[in-house]
């Protein structure tokens, strides 16, 4: 095992820094170095870091540091770890910085959701090309164990197994082992979801948009959080920002789903970015006396309007079903029904599962990954668990034809087929994913 | 008398919330059978060819399901799982938080009788449909509600904090080495959960250097010298086992390809009701040089039946539902004497890698506690380790496990010794 006595943790002030250094503090046993650009942030990120894993008692492990003691704590550390913003310039001056006073065997990982970790190993010399990673953490990580891990071509392929082997055992994360592809793997997945989602929101404006959509989709069929809600709660402009760059650097049969819509780039345009700046697709309305009202926002008429409480045939008994632990019955009822909002749930669970594995098999090692990746980056219903619960891969073709899906979309049944037949049963039990909610 | 062997089962993933999920006691008990009846290879035709001839029998492990669900008669619910339960005997089984044992210990007469073949036991509670404060005056129902919970928040805390306060007055111990020894005893759980993938707290972050430093906004205090780290869990969770007579068990060993000499069996047991009041079992116990000299007896009278010592017991399971009842229970085994508990946390014993671990499984505090099903829980996990099935938290080839399974504030205490 790789023995990590010292972190540094640069863009320590950041949500994800701070989580970060409160795992290598905790799970790692590791003293941290929180670098910011003050000592009162870094102070700060400390307290966000104890509180993160809820443990007063790695405090002591936590050492608030700015930047101008940057060079000394890379000197120190075993491990660095860079998570500052998502700006290709800012982070090589960073990394010019680190990799001059880098010592031989320190290992340097970005925390980077979208750049290139080809590009940003460029500033350092041989052996710091071979020791410099991907590691993309996921949001809270103390709750969302997933982190991607990306090599380079320079990457020391023996320190890779040691690294996804400290990071699974000592860090208690759930590792993929993943190509340094566009927006990597889980949220390649996820944003092509939530982003068809939002475009399908639009295409249905006349019916309620946003939360007609939303309701469509809700725990019942395989996730913790309804798709739009997951968008407002990342933030407009976060969500544009990684499905811009998946329309911009892949060719694949969904990258018609990476075209942002018109409205969310209106909102993002009028600086609402979600839940973050109080309002984006939903916003919550507190009255005098302190009553709130959940808003939405009404695509057609620009406006924000009271949150509707959809209802569906289909979506209440698959809930019914669920409550009861009929987890075939739920199944049957979303093939069955064949109203608008049953099919496009059906539809969108059939796309997320073929495209989960189409793009594991582009970027991971194996269809696992987009499991892994999926259950424990988004808490979201696994795919090839999902594929076993709709009946495997042959029910799954039979039922892609008889619905007519995908028909518009550039891949023959036969391409489809290559990619299914190779699918194996889930590691993860699925059932846990199902929520008996909207 | 035919000997009774445990052919195995399943629980479910107690990180689970079925409330956040959305789903009810109906949906546990079929995930509960469906997973119990694939780990022991098991069908329901057999279920039903046994039914024919009266025997098989269910017996269910439930402590407040009318207060947690609304739901009651929970020993007659698998009929609802799958009709091959039809007229097959059943009831439900209530010792507090001892249900499940006691369960088992209905389960376990009929067997040795010769009256059945074949018993599916199952331990069941969901506790999480409430707030941690409601929840806390239902699990009061295992005190003497009116004198002992009735308008006392958190009363179990309470009664535990009681505990620690008497092992420091009866056996004079210096109180920081004594709530050390506390935190060790909490910190070895969560970190015996971390091999256990079915543990409630297998993802959660703790250190000795955390549950020893209470009151602080991360561990605060819940009861008199004892804080949310001295604290089991509230969990959502069930549990199946099936228990087996000699002659069903040459049976299924024949069609599963088992030697029967590797299929553990219960080697004897014992079952003792303390005073119901805490102060009762205090004032009147005083005497003894143990601090709960009921559970003390129910371990002899096990080791008596059979025919066995500590130096025999590889591991143990207790009911460590606040370190301090775990502390009391480590001289009650036997494995320190009585006011030397300290001995065998600080040595290391009964960790992981020490001579006599308890809770390889991660124990009440790091597995979870789904009340009426932690019995059953502990008589699995003795199954598992035994037969080697424990995964990353197999220990070195064990022969005999020892549970304690105890209910209100050590009122019932069930003890069963598990050995090949």
């Amino acid at each position: 095992m790789l023995n990590i006595k010292t972190v540094t943790i640069v863009g320590a002030n950041g949500t994800m820094g701070a989580s970060v250094a409160g795992i290598f503090a905790s799970f790692g046993m590791a003293k941290v170095y929180l670098v910011s650009r003050s000592i009162e942030k870094s102070q700060k990120a400390v307290e966000k870091a104890v509180s993160s894993v809820r443990a007063n008692s790695i405090r002591k492990r936590l050492i608030p540091k700015t930047y101008e003691d940057l060079e000394k704590c890379v000197e120190e550390s075993d491990w660095v770890f860079e998570s500052i913003a998502e700006n290709i310039q800012l982070k090589k001056e960073i990394n010019d910085r680190i990799a001059k006073v880098r010592k031989e065997g320190t290992i340097v990982s970005t925390g980077t959701s979208g750049l290139s970790v080809s590009k940003l190993k460029e500033s350092y010399d041989e052996d710091g090309q071979k020791m410099y990673f991907g590691t993309h953490f996921f949001n809270p990580p103390y709750n969302l164990p997933l982190c991607e891990l990306m090599a380079t071509e320079s990457s020391d392929e023996s320190l890779k197994e040691e690294l996804k082997k400290y990071l699974e055992i000592q860090l208690k994360r759930k590792v993929v082992v993943v190509k340094d592809a566009p927006a990597f793997l889980a949220n390649r997945i996820g944003f092509q979801f939530l982003n068809e989602v939002a475009q399908l929101a639009e295409n249905y404006k006349e019916e309620g948009g946003i939360d007609y959509i939303d309701s469509i989709l809700g725990g019942f069929s395989g996730r913790g959080m309804k798709p739009l809600v997951t968008v407002d709660f990342v933030g407009l402009d976060i969500h544009k920002a990684i499905v811009d760059n998946l329309y911009d650097n892949t060719n694949d049969f969904c990258k018609d789903s990476f075209v942002m819509p018109e409205f969310v780039e209106l909102l993002i345009a009028e600086g609402k970015l979600g839940r973050k700046s109080g309002q984006g697709f939903f916003k919550l309305e507190i009255d005098e006396l302190g009553n709130k009202t959940k808003l939405v926002y009404d695509i057609s008429s620009k406006r924000y309007r009271k949150a509707k409480r959809y209802q569906f045939d289909f979506a209440t008994d698959m809930v019914k079903a669920l409550r009861e632990g009929e987890y075939e019955t739920a199944m049957k009822v979303l093939k069955e029904d064949k109203s608008e909002p049953a099919q496009l749930c059906q539809y969108l669970t059939y796309k997320y599962v073929l495209y989960s594995l189409a793009v594991a098999l582009e970027v991971a090692e194996s269809y696992h990954d987009a499991d892994i990746a999926m259950g424990y980056g988004f808490s979201w219903m696994p795919p090839l668990a999902w594929l076993e619960f709709v009946g495997g891969s042959g029910t799954f073709i039979a039922d892609i034809q008889e619905n007519k899906f995908f028909e518009d979309v550039k891949m023959t049944v036969d391409d489809m087929k290559v990619i299914l037949d190779k699918a194996e049963t889930s590691r993860i039990d699925g059932r846990r994913f199902f929520k008996a909610k909207y | 008398m035919s000997k009774v062997y445990i052919l195995g089962g399943e629980q479910t993933d107690f990180e689970r919330n079925w409330s956040k999920e959305g789903k009810s006691v109906m949906a546990m008990f079929k995930e509960v059978v469906e997973d119990g009846f694939a780990a022991a290879n098991m069908n329901f035709s057999e279920i039903q060819e046994l039914n024919k001839e009266n025997k098989v029998a269910v017996y269910v492990g439930n402590f407040d399901g009318e207060q947690y669900v609304n739901q009651g008669h929970m020993g007659a619910f698998l009929t609802e799982v799958h009709p091959s339960f039809y007229g097959v005997p059943a009831a439900r089984y209530e010792a507090a938080c001892a249900s499940g044992s006691i369960a088992i210990d209905s389960a376990m007469a009929k067997i040795e009788s010769g009256a059945y073949d074949l018993a599916v036991v199952v331990g069941i509670e969901m506790m999480k449909t409430v707030d941690a404060k409601t929840g806390g005056d239902f699990l009061g129902t295992a005190a003497y509600y009116e004198k002992e919970a009735k308008g006392v928040s958190f009363p179990f805390p309470t009664i535990f904090g009681k505990l620690a306060d008497e092992l420091i007055k009866k056996y004079d111990l210096d109180v920081e080495r004594f709530m050390n020894n506390l935190g060790k005893i909490s910190a070895i759980n969560y970190s015996n959960a971390k091999r256990n993938p079915k543990a409630q707290t297998r993802n959660w972050f703790m250190e000795e250097g955390q549950s020893c430093s209470r009151d602080v906004d991360t561990n605060n205090i819940v009861s008199g010298k004892l804080a949310i780290s001295d604290c089991s869990q509230v969990t959502d969770g069930a549990v199946l086992v099936f228990l087996a007579s000699e002659k069903y068990t040459k049976k299924y060993c024949n069609k599963n390809n088992i030697a029967i000499e590797d299929v553990p069996y219960i080697k004897g047991w014992g079952h003792r009701v303390a005073p119901f009041r805490f102060e009762s079992k205090i004032n009147d116990g005083s005497d003894s040089e143990y601090i709960l000299p009921w559970t003390r007896q129910a371990v002899l009278d096990a080791y008596k039946r059979a025919n066995l010592e500590v130096e025999d017991i590889d591991f143990f399971e207790t009911h460590d539902c606040f370190t301090s009842s775990e502390y009391a229970a480590i001289s009650s085994f036997g494995i320190t004497a009585p006011g030397k508990e300290y001995e065998a946390i600080e040595s290391g014993k009964i960790s992981f890698e020490g001579k006599k671990p308890i809770n390889p499984s991660g124990g009440l505090i790091g597995a979870g506690h789904p009340v009426g099903a932690s019995g059953v829980r502990m008589i699995l996990d003795l199954y598992k380790q035994l037969s080697g099935k424990a995964g990353e938290a197999q220990l070195d080839k064990p022969r005999n496990g020892l549970m304690l399974n105890i209910g209100g504030s050590a009122t019932t205490n069930y003890v069963c010794i598990v050995g090949k």
